[in-house]
């Protein structure tokens, strides 16, 4: 493993190391925009997106009864991912006059649809986790004796 | 503590795993699209089977857009080690946090900007292609640092069993939940773009930057006004000249229509990601060659009635010059070709990108 281990390392920093020499051959101001546009997005990362992420968390954790986190939780990354997806075509930063062929659909609306379709997809399992009996077995199954919380309700 | 518990080894190493994939794939086809357009000896590209860049290209786009979802859980899955204490440490330590910025930040920056060149968005003040090319070496090569660097993690985390979460812990999603979430949202990232290639996904692609639509049925990349040739396309005065050492010979649009004919499906397929299937007609080139005697091993060179630029002129391979399915197209779907896909001839040949697929052809030379 120790040499599977320093043929990585060897191979990898080589293959950086080259890429840095092509980044290198452009001048300074362009390094530099170059650097500016690659650490942004760690900081957007890093010291935006994931503490509001966390406080959305938290905050849903409280105001949300448990059978919702889940599916809460997946439609929110659902969302995100297709905010970010949308991002670069919702106003069409892109479109020229001359070319009708780029950016030719309606995305305010397909983003919109697409969240919905997702949320009302979010809805139905929610439901049909509290309606279906076999739901309801399929969670305390997954659940330890241990487990004192997430009862299925009685009545 | 909830999120401690699911966060973890576990879903980094299978969720990373997920990713070496997309990122290997991504890198890969990136590579191969960038060694056709800058041709080196060893590079070899066949012309069969004829969607093979559009393949190698839609997967190109495909797997990056599929990357967005993954490195998001990867990063949420280890995002409290950003916290974690020394902050500053040692060396080795510093030298680790190091080697994962580099790791982090050219990632996002591949993505981000893969992203917004797909819908033409050029928001950043540098070159997109040299750039996105140079910085795909220190993204490949800061994982493959990442991977020898966590490998006995990543072994021992691909052996544990998922859901060995203490018991009694557990108040939330599980790890298999995080798991299934994150396939969601790749399939759900996938339904939405790739449409642009994919003709039955087209329309639920609701974000795709294409929809597949143009005219004749063919999307544009480049229009006529844009390229600056309206004029001179539909200047009577127009010869397609094809030249070999001293033997020149110039044809006119309807001497090139009166020629034998032939049509071939052929995808168009763009560095951008889309493609779209469509009937091209027209001259072999290689019947053209061989009216100014040209040799079938000789590369060709593709001269545009666009003013000169990085695209304008272009050199096809021997290979595909003298491919039996490349044609200087004259009529695109049954139609004369539209003057945004090539007015009056245009260059298509199996297994190219669509940008060196010349447009608006006035020029053709045998090299030597």
């Amino acid at each position: 493993m120790t040499a599977a281990r320093t043929a990585l390392l060897v191979v990898g920093m080589a293959v950086a190391g080259y890429g840095a020499l092509l980044l290198w051959e452009n001048p300074p101001v362009v390094i530099l925009r170059i650097a500016v546009w690659a650490l942004a997005g760690v900081v957007l990362h890093d010291l935006v997106f994931a503490p509001l992420c966390v406080a959305l968390g938290l905050a849903g954790r409280r105001l949300m009864p448990r059978r919702w986190w889940v599916p809460v939780a997946m439609a929110g990354f659902g969302s995100v991912v297709l905010v970010l997806l949308a991002v670069p075509v919702y106003s069409r930063p892109g479109a020229r006059p001359d070319n009708p062929t780029v950016l030719d659909r309606n995305y305010p609306l397909g983003l919109w649809i697409s969240l919905a379709a997702l949320w009302v997809c979010v809805l139905a399992y929610v439901a049909l986790a509290r309606w279906s009996p076999v739901r309801q077995d399929g969670v305390v199954q997954h659940q330890r004796t241990g487990d004192v919380d997430g009862q299925p309700p009685t009545g | 503590m909830t999120r401690t518990v699911l966060r973890g080894t576990a879903i980094t190493a299978r969720v990373g795993l997920a990713l070496g994939i997309a990122v290997a794939v991504c890198f890969i086809t990136g590579l191969i699209s960038h060694f056709i357009q800058h041709p080196q000896p060893w590079f070899w590209w066949p012309t069969r089977p004829v969607w093979l860049y559009r393949l190698t290209q839609g997967l190109h786009v495909i797997s990056g857009i599929a990357a967005i979802p993954l490195i998001l859980v990867k990063l949420w899955s280890v995002w409290p080690k950003l916290f974690e204490r020394p902050l500053i440490g040692g060396p080795v330590r510093q030298l680790e946090r190091l080697s994962i910025l580099v790791l982090v930040s050219s990632m996002l920056f591949q993505l981000s900007t893969g992203l917004l060149n797909i819908a033409q968005w050029y928001a950043f003040r540098f070159f997109f292609t040299t750039s996105h090319y140079a910085m795909a070496y220190v993204a490949a090569g800061a994982v493959v640092v990442h991977i020898g660097v966590k490998l006995p993690i990543i072994r021992r985390a691909l052996g544990e069993p998922l859901d060995d979460i203490p018991s009694g812990e557990l108040t939330g999603p599980t790890r298999r939940t995080v798991l299934f979430g994150t396939g969601l949202a790749v399939a759900l990232a996938t339904v939405v773009t790739a449409g642009q290639t994919v003709p039955w996904l087209r329309r639920v692609s609701v974000l795709a930057p294409r929809s597949g639509q143009g005219p004749q049925g063919v999307p544009v990349n480049r229009s006529a006004v844009a390229a600056g040739v309206v004029g001179a396309a539909h200047s009577p005065g127009y010869r397609l000249t094809v030249v070999n050492g001293d033997v020149t010979r110039r044809f006119t649009l309807a001497e090139l229509i009166a020629m034998p004919q032939a049509t071939h499906r052929l995808p168009i397929a763009c560095v951008e990601g889309w493609s779209v299937q469509a009937e091209w007609t027209g001259v072999v080139l290689a019947d053209l060659i061989a009216t100014v005697g040209g040799a079938p091993d000789a590369d060709m060179r593709m001269v545009s009635l666009e003013p000169p630029g990085p695209y304008s002129r272009t050199v096809l391979p021997a290979r595909h010059a003298r491919d039996s399915q490349t044609l200087i197209a004259l009529r695109l779907n049954g139609e004369p070709l539209h003057i945004d896909h090539g007015y009056p001839c245009r260059l298509i040949a199996p297994t190219r990108p669509g940008v060196l697929q010349t447009k608006w052809l006035s020029r053709i030379e045998v090299l030597p």
